[in-house]
């Protein structure tokens, strides 16, 4: 049914939910209508005729009867056993017995162990009441005159007596009821189908929006019909192609925005290569000890100004949130170690001390290994730069409570004068990091030195 | 140096170009200066490294960078670039072999220059003297330079060794020892490579209590100075 229905277009739901209502309504009386007509008819053509049944006829059966016993008057007990034997030979569905005058039973064909030996005169006016409405349609008739020889009893089941029509039409009851039970139960059964199809659909369709694929947005459903559900899923498709189509634009935005800034920050740097290179060229001639420190001042000015440009460029990407943020299990032990033998010789080039004090066992923080490495070198670069008196910067981390990453100086702290006092941009771009990543810093920070923490908010972990 | 190592270095910047690629051949390098991609296949036959600016007209310099890796898988490539533009870029492609960012000092670039060089065998030195040693990667053999006397080494000791010295200069921590030599992913807590550096030291230092060649940078890792 469901294949014929998808074969043609599915039509409307509510067209197939009247449809089933006005079968309920029109088609259900009318069915069983035909199912009572269908019942008689069936019975009128199975019913044999009427003159087959010789039990139908019952006066014909008591004439009969007394006719038997009244010509069995005087007659001697085998004579009246001869006569019953006969009987029940042309009525075999008959059953016949003898009670003679003493009230005793003589004779039981088929034989009857119900019967009693003697009929006291209670038992035989019970059976005489019993005789009247009971299941067994019996005719009692004496034997002779005044009954001395007692009195002979023939009994037919009631419904051999009644006509065949009778006897179906109770039959043909039973069946139109078992047929109006069928159609019931067929009504209901399509009803529950329609609402059940209705529903798997529904579900499928709630199943698909909840299981997104690789790009984070759900796959689309195949269109199962016409009807409203299947214009939900097309609807649903529609909507999933939308989204597809604003992260291609978004994505190939944030690509020109980054080429953009990668053009810019290429171009700005370009003119500044080009003075720095001819600051070491410059560095190389015999100079005056004055314009060898002018050299070195310009040097240091220039690689300053190139990581502002750096971190203009970050800041910008960062603050318009075009920086892919990739979190993943990551080993901060291991990643801040090796952050630190690539920052080591620097440190060890103005003579400061770096000393880390790393755990043995690893510390597991999700989180972008690329954003973490960017902070740390921040936050090392921040320390280089304004924390050089002070000669001593230690990076460690506290793997209990989440882990703690520390990085602490002697230098003269947030408030002090540090020679290289910049915009600050280095640390608004870990700020802006680390708010991303669900991170937290906090800075104590005193004339003896700073001390950097960063710690997971608290359900990052 | 036994013949001068030859640089393919692509350069956009007239200003940037004339003055690095005057600075490499005062080092004893020759230079093909090309200003843009276009032709860089033609030339990448005869060189021995890539130097390539990211920010390159028509090709740009990954592109470029690709091309001649699909070409020449074995030619060391250095990338010049800012950081903004290429950090992820470079983690995903993965083909550089290394990368400077601009404004670079021309010490730092030769240096790496050097060590592109050593690693991939080619121009560099067919044995390379630190301290008291003299080592032939090519050969594998580690020989007392004072005496003359080969110093018989485990392959994993001369592994690590070998490995230290191509990266000279720079720290190497126990996990990039561990995964570059042993091919595997570090475990946690795992000592082996700190064992096998003792017994290297027993062998190659003068005094292994006072470690001159492998140098212990306390909680990060070992450096050999170049």
């Amino acid at each position: 049914m469901k294949r014929l229905f998808g074969a043609a277009r599915r039509p409307s739901l509510l067209v197939r939910y009247l449809l089933i209502i006005v079968s309920a309504l029109v088609v259900l009386p009318v069915a069983l209508l035909m199912v009572g007509t269908g019942s008689v008819v069936i019975s009128g053509l199975v019913s044999p005729k009427e003159r087959d049944n010789p039990y139908a006829d019952t006066s014909r059966l008591i004439e009969e009867w007394h006719r038997e016993a009244a010509s069995l008057r005087h007659a001697d007990p085998e004579t009246i056993v001869r006569s019953l034997e006969s009987w029940h030979s042309r009525y075999p569905r008959s059953s016949v017995f003898w009670v003679d005058g003493g009230s005793r039973l003589r004779a039981s064909l088929p034989f009857n162990e119900d019967l009693p030996r003697v009929w006291s005169s209670v038992y035989t006016v019970d059976f005489m009441k019993e005789a009247v409405n009971g299941t067994k349609y019996s005719v009692v008739a004496f034997i002779g005159k005044d009954g001395e020889q007692g009195f002979m009893a023939m009994q037919v089941p009631r419904y051999l007596t009644l006509p065949y029509g009778q006897r179906l039409g109770m039959l043909g009851g039973t069946a139109y009821t078992a047929g109006a039970i069928v159609l019931l139960g067929l009504f209901l059964t399509v009803s529950l189908l329609f609402f059940n199809r209705i529903r798997k659909r529904l579900v499928r369709l709630q199943a698909a929006m909840e299981q997104p694929s690789g790009s984070g947005l759900p796959l689309p459903v195949e269109v199962s019909g016409a009807d409203e559900v299947g214009r939900l899923e097309e609807s649903f498709n529609g909507m999933i192609r939308e989204l597809e189509a604003g992260r291609r634009r978004e994505a190939e935005e944030e690509s020109l925005r980054r080429e953009l800034v990668a053009r810019l920050s290429h171009d700005l740097r370009t003119p500044l290569t080009v003075v720095r290179s001819h600051a070491y060229s410059l560095e190389r001639e015999p100079l005056s000890d004055q314009g060898r420190r002018s050299v070195a001042l310009i040097g240091g000015k220039l690689d300053y100004l190139s990581q502002l440009i750096e971190n203009l460029f970050s800041y910008s990407l960062l603050s318009a949130g075009k920086y892919a943020y990739r979190p993943e299990k990551t080993d901060i032990v291991r990643l801040a170690r090796t952050q630190l033998a690539a920052w080591y010789p620097a440190f060890e080039q103005a003579g400061m001390e770096l000393e880390p004090e790393l755990p043995d066992a690893p510390v597991y923080w999700h989180t972008d290994p690329h954003w973490l490495e960017r902070v740390l070198d921040n936050l090392l670069q921040n320390a280089l730069r304004h924390a050089a008196s002070g000669g001593w910067t230690a990076v460690r981390i506290v793997g209990d409570g989440g882990g703690r990453l520390l990085i602490e100086d002697k230098g003269p702290g947030l408030g002090g004068d540090s020679p290289n006092k910049g915009s600050g941009l280095g640390l608004s771009i870990v700020q802006l990091m680390l708010k991303e990543m669900g991170l937290r810093k906090e800075v104590s920070s005193g004339e003896g030195g700073t001390t950097v923490a960063v710690r997971p908010e608290q359900d990052t972990v | 140096m036994a013949a001068r190592a030859r640089i393919l270095y692509i350069e956009d910047d007239a200003e940037i170009g004339a003055w690095l690629a005057d600075d490499l051949v005062r080092r004893g390098y020759e230079v093909t200066w090309l200003q843009s991609g276009e032709k860089a296949e033609e030339h990448a036959g005869a060189a021995d490294v890539a130097v390539l600016d990211v920010m390159l007209p028509g090709l740009d310099g990954f592109s470029v960078g690709r091309r001649l890796k699909k070409r020449r898988p074995e030619l060391p490539i250095l990338m010049l670039s800012a950081r903004t533009a290429v950090e992820d870029k470079l983690h995903g492609l993965g083909f550089a072999d290394d990368y400077v960012t601009k404004p670079f000092h021309p010490d730092e670039l030769a240096a790496r220059l050097e060590v592109l060089l050593r690693r991939s065998g080619q121009g560099g030195e067919d044995a390379v003297l630190i301290g008291h040693l003299e080592v032939r990667p090519r050969e594998l053999t580690v020989t007392d330079s004072r005496s003359g006397t080969e110093i018989a080494l485990t392959p994993k000791q001369l592994q690590i060794l070998l490995y230290l010295l191509r990266h000279a200069g720079r720290i190497l921590t126990k996990e990039q020892i561990y995964e570059a030599v042993w091919g595997e992913p570090y475990m946690e807590g795992d000592k082996t490579v700190m064992v096998h550096i003792r017994y290297l030291r027993e062998r190659i230092e003068l005094d292994p209590a006072q470690p001159r060649i492998v140098e212990t940078v306390r909680g990060i890792g070992y450096r050999v100075k170049p």
